[in-house]
């Protein structure tokens, strides 16, 4: 026996299953919604019109009144879950961060980079939310009006928020076995094609509709 | 045209109050077909008898020679020196006691976690040395046998990001094993009773599929599909259990 042994061992429990299942799966339904989200906003890139009535569709069936305060509900419930393995002490960071420098291993970085842009995310994401939801109903002369105003916020927003959720994407089939050994190398591909797709389809949206502020 | 080696290697002898950790530089020149194993012996025969480290079998099969090479864990009987650069650093494995330079005790790590996951096959048949041995399908003796190639090295477990932040990580390796008993038919333990085992954050649920356990071992073993295998039974476990307790 050495000093680092306990006599006290935790007792599996039923709990921590279901906080993976709920991990997995709120991420899952977060990712189909950024999904959705992006392509919904870029409608703009085809014209206002399209964006506007696409709102007005959400205003209407209350999706926005009740959904958007259920998608920001179920975010901050993600990260709680999430935050479990995060390392919060600065021995854990340290210590993970010594550790990825060792290995210079890609999937070990991935972490790391998944880890910051979800305290980032987090914050940006709440911002945008509380800003979109008490200035309803969304327009596209709206959204433009912010993005001129606040561009460098979404600048940062956009590209934290397509690589966390690419990575988890990613890593939500590492970890539950679905993305397998001799499948790893093109999903990786698939992971940062995706990854570079929608940023560069949402860099295109704050571009255009940072040009219609303007107008 | 032969390349004259660096090795930048840690010294420490944690027995000895008076050592300090640090890095020695040794000089060696390469040869055709030569092994981390044979440098760090020419180097103990030639300059240092004091330099420490493990080694028994010279084939991969031990995994006593296990250390972190530039970097990454791996075994220094299997790394030829001509697949590194010139300049070669070479660090004990993390996580587990030092017992001096390369060396390190994994015998104790294993054995603990060995007794904590129960790494043996659970029955209740009388066993008979005299009887036939059970037959089994080719098939499955072979997946049997994909898992069982593990030679305890270490590797995983010091390439794991969630075992170097938390001590009582049990790590690919325990996972690893556990899913060799679970698809044993030999083994009549239940779900429940795996899950009880490694139903937990410090088991399976821990795992942040970082893959470094993979892609370090030196036996190529496909652990993340084990782990992703343990936990989706895990997962589905926990929803059949009737109460949370």
């Amino acid at each position: 026996m050495t000093a680092k042994d306990t006599l006290s061992i935790p007792h599996a429990s039923r709990n921590s299953g279901l906080f993976d299942w709920a991990q997995m799966l709120s991420g899952a339904a977060l990712i189909m919604f950024m999904w959705a989200h992006l392509l919904l906003v870029a409608s703009v890139l085809i014209s206002t019109d399209i964006m506007n009535t696409i709102a007005e569709f959400f205003e209407k069936t209350y999706m926005a009144q009740v959904g958007g305060p259920m998608i920001g509900m179920l975010m901050i419930f993600h990260f709680v879950i999430a935050a479990r393995k995060m390392p919060f002490s600065g021995r854990e960071l340290l210590t993970f961060w010594r550790h990825a420098k060792m290995m210079k291993h890609k999937d070990t970085w991935l972490w790391l980079i998944q880890v910051i842009s979800a305290l980032i995310v987090l914050v940006f994401a709440t911002i945008h939310m509380w800003f979109v939801l008490t200035d309803l109903p969304i327009t596209a002369a709206k959204s433009a009006a912010r993005v001129r105003e606040l561009l460098p916020f979404y600048v940062v927003l956009l590209p934290m928020i397509e690589l966390h959720v690419a990575i988890g994407f990613y890593r939500i089939g590492v970890k539950w076995g679905l993305i397998g050994k001799k499948s790893r190398k093109f999903f990786q591909r698939f992971e940062f094609l995706m990854s570079v797709a929608f940023i560069t389809i949402g860099s295109f949206t704050l571009a255009e509709l940072y040009v219609l502020g303007s107008i | 045209m032969s390349r004259t080696l660096t090795f930048e290697i840690f010294r420490y002898n944690p027995m000895d109050p008076d050592s300090k950790p640090h890095m020695q530089t040794y000089e060696l020149d390469e040869y055709d077909s030569m092994t981390l194993f044979i440098a760090l012996n020419r180097i103990r025969e030639e300059q240092d008898p004091t330099l420490q480290f493990d080694f028994c079998c010279r084939a991969g099969i031990c995994g006593a020679c296990a250390m972190v090479i530039n970097g990454r864990p791996g075994l220094a009987c299997t790394t030829q020196t001509v697949k590194l650069p010139k300049k070669i650093t070479l660090h004990p494995l993390p996580v587990f006691k030092l017992i001096g330079d390369l060396s390190v005790d994994t015998g104790t790590w294993f054995q603990n976690v060995n007794e904590k996951i129960e790494s043996w096959i659970h029955t209740q048949k009388e066993f008979d040395p005299k009887a036939i041995e059970e037959r089994m399908e080719n098939a499955l003796a072979n997946e049997i046998f994909e898992l069982d190639r593990c030679i305890q090295c270490g590797c995983c477990i010091a390439a794991c990001g969630t075992a170097r932040m938390r001590e009582d990580f049990l790590g690919a390796y325990s996972i690893n094993r556990l899913a060799r008993f679970y698809i044993d038919p030999r083994d009549e333990r239940s779900d429940q009773e795996f899950y009880d085992i490694i139903g937990s954050d410090q088991g399976v649920f821990g795992c942040l599929g970082l893959l470094g356990c993979e892609d370090v071992c030196p036996k190529e073993i496909p652990l993340i599909d084990q782990l992703g295998m343990m936990r989706r039974k895990m997962a589905l476990r926990s929803l059949r259990q009737g109460k949370c307790s």
